[in-house]
This record gives C-alpha cells, sequence and structure tokens, in this order.
C-alpha cells in the first residue's frame, strides 16, 4: 500500500485542479452551449500573469487576487461577449472560434515569453507531515481543499441560492427565463466568470508541477475534457469526479505500464482514451450538444463554369509549374507549400463540405509521412498509396464514437487524438520509432527524384486531388453532404444514413491527409516527430478559416499562408506573431457572423404535429366543406 | 393599453407579419384568431421581445417598447405565457415559483400560486417535467397570477388538456381579468374565445383580416381564413 499512497496522493492533487478545471469548463458549456477550447488559454495566462505580478515584486496575496479574482472576472466577461456571438452560428464555427481563441492565447504568450518552460514560483507552503513513509506536503493539502471547497460551493450555489436556481433554468429555456423577468445574458455572464475564475485558479494550482509551460498549461483544457467527459459534460459534481479518477489514472499509469521510454507520454494520452470509452458507452439521448442548434448554409457549388473552372485551373497550374524555373534556391519552401495544400484540400473537404472539424490533421499527416519512411522497398506510388491508407484505420477510431453523438464532440475526440498521438504514437516503432530521424524515398525513375523533379510530382499530386475533391463536391456523396448542412433531418428521413456518410469524408479526409505527410517526407534528408506537434493541427485549421471559403481556393491561399509567405519574410519577430494573427483572424472570423446576423438563420419556435406552412393548403375552391364552422 | 402599429415581423429573411395594427385597451380581453401559420404565435412572440420586428412600433400605455427585451418588458407589466408548456422541466415546482417570484417575494409569490391553483400545493417539490401536462400549465399559469401583470399574453394555453382542465383554465382567465389584467388570447377553442372577449382580431396570412366585436364576427368569414382561402 505504502508504495502505491505516494501516487495516490500525487493523482489525487493534481485531479483535483482537472476537477476545478473541468467544472468550469462544465459551467459554462452547460449556461452558454459554448465548449470553450480556448480556457486552456486562459489557466495558462493566469498563471504567467501570476509569474510575472510576483516578479515584480507584488505581495502573493495581491497577485492570486488579482490573477483569480480580477483577471478571472474580466476574462469571464470576454468570454460571456464572445460566447454569446457564437451561440448564434454552426457548431463547425464555434470550435473554430474557441481553438482560434486557444491558440491565440497560447502564442502570444511565446511572443511574449519565449517557448522554453520558465520555473514558477510556488506560493503555498512546502512544510507537511507523513503518513505511512510517505510525506504529505501542506500545499497539497491546501491544492486539494480548495477544489473540494470548490466543488462543495458551486453544488450548495446551485441548490439554494436564487442566481444559481436561475442558472439551472437558463440551462433548461433561456427564453422562458427572460419571459419570466430575468435576463438570460446577465445569469450567462455569471457563469463565465465564475468559470473563468476557476480556470484561473487551475492554472495557479496546476503550474507548480508542471512549470510555466505555455503548452503544457494549455493542456489542461484536454484533461478538464477528459474529466467532463464522466460527468457527460453536463453534471458538475461528475465532472469533479471525473477529475479526480483521471488524476489518479494519469499518476498510476506509469506505475503499471511497461517501464519504457514509449510510455513516458502515457499520462497525456489519458484523458483522450478515457473521452473514446465515454463516447462509445454513452447513449446518444444523453449526450447532446446544449445549445440552439444552427445549420450553416450550405455550401455553394462553384459559380464558374466548367469552362471557366477548367481555364482557371490551366492558368494556375502553368503558373505553379514554372516556380521552379523562378525561385531558384526557395524551391524547397514552394515544395513544401504544395504538400500542404493536398492537407488543406483534405480539411477543406471535410470542413467546408460536411461541416465537420477535425484538430488532428497533423497528426494524419505524420502517419502519412512515417509509414512512408518504412517503405523504401515497395514501388513508389505504391508506398505513397499505403502510407495514405495507414491513417483510414486511425480516422475511423476518431470518427466512429464521435459522429454517432454530435459533431462537437468529434472535435474533442481529435483534440484528444492529436495529442495522444504527439506523446504517445510517434515514438511508436511503427511511426517514427526513436531514432532521431528517419529517411522516406522519392520516385527513383525518369529523374523524378531531383528537387525539380520532384516538385512536379508534387504538382501533379496537388492536381490530381484538386480533381478529387471537385468530383467529390459534384458527386451523390457532394450532394448528400449539402442536405445534411441544409437539413440532417430531411435526410435521414428520405433514409440516406449519415453517420456513415460523416464517417466516409472523415476517413476520405484522413487519407488525402496522411498522403500529404508521404509525400512531404522525401523532400527532406530526414523527417522527424518534431514538425507534427498536435497545436499544428490548430494552427491549419484556423488558417483554412482565415483563407476563405472557396473548397479549392482557399486550400491555395492557406498553404501559401502558413508555408510560402513565411520562407520569405526572415523576420524572427513576424514568425513569432504568425501564429497570434491566426489565431486571432480565425475567432473575428468565426464571431463575424454573430455581430452582422448575416449568417444568422434563428430557427423556428418548434411546431406541432399537424401545424402547415401558410400556403400548404389548396385554395378553397378544390376544398370540399369538411368541417361545420361554429 | 398596448398598441401594434404597421408592426412586421418574421425568421430570418421569412417574413410573418406584415404591417398588422392592432389594440388591447387596459382591462379588455381580446381574442386573437387564425388559421394554423397565420402569425398569431409570432405577434405573441414580437410583441414580448422575443423577436426583434423589422418594422412598426409597438407601444405600452403609451410608452414604445418596440425591441426592448423580454425582461425589460416584465418589469413593465408585462407576461406571456408561450406556446407548450411554459415551465422549466428539469426545475421543481418550488424553484420554478423561485424563479418567477419578484426579488425576496418567494413565500408570498408561492401563497399566491396555490391559491389560484390549489393543487401545486401538494406538487411543490416534484420535477415540473413529471407533471401532468394540466399540472404543468397551470404552473406556467401561475407566472400571470404571482407577478400581477397589467397586459397577459396567452399562447394556446387549453391546448392538449383535458375539457375539464380547460375549464378550470379558462375559470382562472376569468379570475385574472376581474382582477384588471387586460388579456391577449390566442385560442384554438374558438367558441370559447368568443365567449369571453370583448375584441376579436383574425389575422391571416400575418395580416389583420378582421377587427371588431365577436358579435360582429361572421362564422363564414372565420371559416375562409382558417381554411386559407
Amino acid at each position: 500500500m505504502s508504495d502505491y499512497l505516494p501516487f495516490i496522493v500525487f493523482g489525487l492533487v493534481s485531479g483535483s485542479v482537472y476537477g476545478l478545471s473541468a467544472m468550469g469548463l462544465v459551467l459554462t458549456y452547460k449556461t452558454s452551449g459554448i465548449l470553450n477550447f480556448g480556457q486552456g488559454g486562459v489557466t495558462a495566462i493566469a498563471a504567467f500573469l501570476y509569474y510575472d505580478l510576483t516578479r515584480n515584486s507584488v505581495p502573493v496575496p495581491i497577485a492570486i487576487i488579482l490573477v483569480v479574482l480580477v483577471f478571472g472576472t474580466l476574462s469571464g466577461l470576454v468570454l460571456e461577449v464572445v460566447a454569446r456571438l457564437l451561440a448564434r452560428t454552426s457548431t463547425a464555427n464555434r470550435v473554430v472560434g474557441t481553438v482560434g481563441l486557444l491558440l491565440f492565447c497560447q502564442s502570444i504568450l511565446v511572443v511574449r515569453y519565449g517557448g522554453a518552460a520558465l520555473p514558477f514560483p510556488g506560493f503555498l507552503p512546502q512544510g507537511g507531515f507523513t503518513v505511512s513513509g510517505t510525506l504529505i506536503r501542506a500545499d497539497q493539502v491546501i491544492t486539494a481543499a480548495i477544489a473540494l471547497a470548490a466543488a462543495v460551493g458551486i453544488f450548495l450555489f446551485f441548490r439554494w441560492t436564487r442566481l444559481g436556481t436561475e442558472m439551472r433554468a437558463v440551462v433548461d429555456d433561456p427564453d422562458l427565463l427572460d419571459m419570466t423577468g430575468r435576463s438570460p445574458v446577465k445569469v450567462r455572464r455569471t457563469a463565465w466568470i465564475i468559470g473563468s475564475v476557476f480556470a484561473s485558479a487551475s492554472g495557479l494550482l496546476i503550474a507548480p508541477t508542471s512549470n510555466l509551460d505555455s503548452v503544457l498549461l494549455t493542456l489542461l483544457v484536454v484533461q478538464a475534457f477528459g474529466a467532463a467527459a464522466i460527468g457527460r459534460f453536463t453534471s458538475l459534481p461528475l465532472a469533479y469526479a471525473g477529475g479526480l479518477v483521471l488524476g489518479l489514472l494519469t499518476s498510476l499509469a506509469p506505475k503499471w505500464a511497461p517501464q519504457t521510454t514509449l510510455f513516458q507520454g502515457l499520462p497525456l494520452a489519458i484523458p483522450f482514451l478515457l473521452l473514446v470509452v465515454v463516447l462509445l458507452v454513452t447513449s446518444k439521448s444523453k449526450l447532446k450538444e446544449i445549445g440552439r442548434s444552427v445549420l450553416s448554409a450550405a455550401p455553394a457549388t462553384s459559380r464558374l463554369t466548367l469552362n471557366q473552372m477548367l481555364g482557371t485551373g490551366i492558368v494556375s497550374v502553368v503558373a505553379l509549374a514554372l516556380v521552379p524555373v523562378l525561385v531558384g534556391a526557395k524551391l524547397i519552401i514552394w515544395s513544401q507549400g504544395l504538400t500542404y495544400v493536398i492537407l488543406f484540400l483534405s480539411l477543406s473537404l471535410l470542413v467546408r463540405l460536411s461541416g465537420q472539424v477535425s484538430l488532428c490533421h497533423i497528426a494524419f499527416q505524420a502517419v502519412g509521412a512515417a509509414v512512408m519512411t518504412h517503405l523504401g522497398d515497395v514501388p513508389w506510388l505504391a508506398a505513397v498509396l499505403i502510407a495514405g491508407l495507414a491513417a483510414v484505420p486511425l480516422g475511423i477510431l476518431v470518427a466512429l464514437p464521435a459522429v454517432r453523438l454530435a459533431g462537437l464532440f468529434l472535435a474533442v475526440t481529435t483534440l484528444g487524438l492529436g495529442i495522444l498521438m504527439q506523446y504517445l504514437g510517434y515514438a511508436t516503432n511503427p511511426l517514427f520509432g526513436t531514432q532521431l530521424g528517419r529517411a522516406a524515398s522519392r520516385p527513383g525513375a525518369f529523374g523524378l527524384d531531383g528537387d525539380k523533379g520532384y516538385y512536379y510530382v508534387l504538382l501533379a499530386f496537388v492536381v490530381g486531388t484538386a480533381v478529387l475533391v471537385l468530383s467529390v463536391e459534384r458527386s451523390r456523396m457532394g450532394r448528400l453532404l449539402r442536405g445534411l448542412a441544409d437539413s440532417p433531418t430531411a435526410l435521414v428521413t428520405m433514409g440516406a444514413g449519415i453517420n456513415g456518410l460523416r464517417v466516409l469524408v472523415f476517413c476520405l479526409s484522413a487519407f488525402v491527409a496522411s498522403v500529404s505527410g508521404a509525400l512531404l517526407a522525401p523532400l527532406f534528408g530526414v523527417i522527424d516527430a518534431t514538425r507534427f506537434g498536435w497545436l499544428n493541427s490548430l494552427v491549419v485549421l484556423t488558417v483554412l478559416v482565415i483563407a476563405g471559403r472557396g473548397i479549392i481556393v482557399a486550400p491555395f491561399i492557406a498553404a501559401a499562408l502558413i508555408q510560402v509567405v513565411p520562407g520569405y519574410v526572415y523576420n524572427q519577430t513576424f514568425q513569432l506573431y504568425l501564429p497570434v494573427f491566426f489565431g486571432l483572424g480565425a475567432l473575428l472570423m468565426a464571431v463575424a457572423p454573430g455581430i452582422s446576423g448575416s449568417a444568422l438563420v434563428p430557427k423556428r419556435p418548434r411546431r406541432r404535429a399537424g401545424d402547415r406552412a401558410p400556403h400548404a393548403l389548396p385554395p378553397r375552391a378544390h376544398h370540399p366543406k369538411l368541417v361545420e364552422v361554429p | 393599453m398596448l398598441v401594434l402599429d404597421k408592426l412586421s415581423a418574421g425568421y430570418g429573411s421569412t417574413q410573418v407579419l406584415r404591417e398588422v395594427t392592432m389594440a388591447v385597451p387596459a382591462g379588455s380581453v381580446v381574442a386573437l384568431l387564425g388559421a394554423n401559420g397565420a402569425g398569431k404565435t409570432t405577434l405573441l412572440r414580437t410583441v414580448s421581445g422575443l423577436i426583434k420586428p423589422m418594422s412598426g412600433r409597438v407601444t405600452l400605455d403609451g410608452e414604445d417598447i418596440t425591441g426592448r427585451a423580454p425582461h425589460q418588458l416584465v418589469a413593465r407589466g408585462l407576461c406571456h405565457v408561450p406556446e407548450g408548456r411554459g415551465v422549466f422541466p428539469a426545475l421543481t415546482v418550488a424553484d420554478n415559483l423561485l424563479v418567477q417570484s419578484p426579488d425576496g417575494q418567494t413565500a408570498e409569490a408561492t401563497e399566491l400560486a396555490i391559491e389560484a391553483f390549489p393543487r401545486l400545493g401538494q406538487r411543490l417539490t416534484q420535477v415540473a417535467g413529471t407533471m401532468s401536462g394540466g399540472e404543468q400549465q397551470m404552473l406556467a399559469l401561475a407566472r400571470a397570477y404571482v407577478q400581477s401583470p397589467s397586459l397577459v399574453l396567452l399562447d394556446e394555453v387549453s391546448m392538449g388538456l383535458a375539457p375539464k382542465i380547460v375549464d378550470e383554465i379558462f375559470e382562472f382567465l376569468e379570475r385574472l381579468a376581474l382582477r384588471g389584467a387586460s388579456l391577449l388570447l390566442v385560442e384554438q377553442y374558438v367558441t370559447r374565445a368568443l365567449a369571453v372577449c370583448d375584441y376579436v382580431y383574425l389575422l391571416n396570412k400575418g395580416s389583420v383580416a378582421f377587427a371588431g366585436e365577436p358579435a360582429e364576427l361572421d362564422a363564414e368569414e372565420v371559416f375562409a381564413s382558417y381554411t386559407g382561402a
């Protein structure tokens, strides 16, 4: 028992923080319908803010008040406005908005403090006592006590106060609350403030163990997802309990798992595993997306005629074909750009055509790249194809449990998968293994293995992928997907299986993303896992959103933004600020329709069976008198 | 007195109400009739602030209330009992009454509600969504009593209820009118509505097709409106 005690203590303490963070997440999600991916950003900024304040010799108690209460309240006020605007848009757009927020917060911290972790000044007393040989420190007790107090406090608040009751009422029916005489906005604002105060406090409490690492602090939101999943994203007490369970699992797992370097990343992967299990076993009726459902406008088919499209395409391809002649030593940048066009095309297919969001496309790309390095002996084209197919099982794994429920949970699980892959998957032998770098081969024949030759190979793949996406858009599947965006109910009543459709398009997208990785790998002498970090998946999504709505055009613009432009601007500051712009840009573009109301299509109040549209009845002359008029 | 002046409203780009002009004099009962889809619910939702009108004005006792939020109008003495069941289904009856009541007057409000509908007294700890439809409607209507509004908008409050409960509800509405509140009544029981109202408006495809006293209303006209001719 005493073997396990230190791990249990550690697990309960970190689990308390996860629980605190998860309660903030669930509270805001329940009341506003917006699942805030950006909460990790709030957490991270709070910890860094405390660091800055204390370094500038602000006394510790005042710094704590400033961070937890003042910063927490202010960010709650801002988030309420963001959430109110996002609530009027589609699920995919809501995810993009808060993911943009997360990226913005994280990258602004990198700009300000650099990417390396900083030591966090502890602020709780360190002394402690011993229980059967295990030292339990005072700061651990205080941390657990704070989280417990918050859990009990919020429970009592909901039970016994008027505002708490109103908060439950706003979950039930915001319009009715408004009609009853309470502003739902005010009630939600309180919820966002409480949620942000919890998020800020959890930042201060987790930082002593994680140090000031903006990525690790941001990751706390994923732990919160895992914990919240146990409470089905709606129960606050269960979210707290889920935090404790997650903490224990995270702490004990390394003890049970084989003692190899491979499993070092296991703790960070556990939230995802927990999430997948919960999503698999929870029935659909128990895990619905909260919030008004707003359908995104169906993606319009291109307004260009076939000839115009063909013309534009040929001109573009000719222009791109001239690039090797013009750019000299910069060719590698353009080649990378082409592989990213393929990646963005796959994401565009998913986001624009099917309205689903993936937060792990870089992981699919990594799978393609890694598998490609193992296939030196296979004919080159076959190798690319196999590398592409390698990501499909992963796509199924992540899409199957989630699409059954709702688009929102797909986004959550993909984020989890991206993290699992980075901390656990990449180091396995079928992928990059533990070597420092692996080489992939280029096609051998016709001099295509030269840099110029390979550029043209990539160009051919870009053209092929664009044609594939266009033909999917124009195929029966494309029409079904547009129908899915327009009215899922209508599609179901027609007899189309929409879940199969969603999984299919997700897997197709994963396949294409993986092919882009397989093509990327041979560009370099060796390739390793470092360029496939989970945050990059968030970056590519935001960039695609910024690049516009065109299914084919936006991927080219996005690839230019993320690969070609930075390759020409040597300014270090510019490079650092890029993700800041991407995050902020995506956030602004996501809230914009909420401001202008242009994409705002409020749903009509629910109609009763038997209700008819105003003009549905035939003219009276054709309608014999059936009823007696009173 | 509630006055609608050339009020147009709808959802997105779909216009439902077309320049509706009508009045609910203080202390009167006004029935609003019309076929499904005529715009009755939209009219009530626009008056109570849930839908922002496209054009036109709404005034309450001379004050322009166009575009105000619903909770602000509650403070001005307006009470809207919506279509369906106007209760918070996951909250207990007591919690529902707490939300309905003005600050710090929960005990009084609960007493009033039980006075209006004694049956609610036995149900205080029950979760509202598990009660029968009639009991839920009583809880929803209790708000029109507890908040002492000057104007009550009632959207098909008798829908889907047993005839006996409907009687009870109409008795309650009469009591409400006797207390001095004006009622704007959307009803599917046309005869019952005509029996209690002072004035009647007939909506057809979003426009007022008839306005006047119930006795003037031609049965043929009602039928024409209901069949969409």
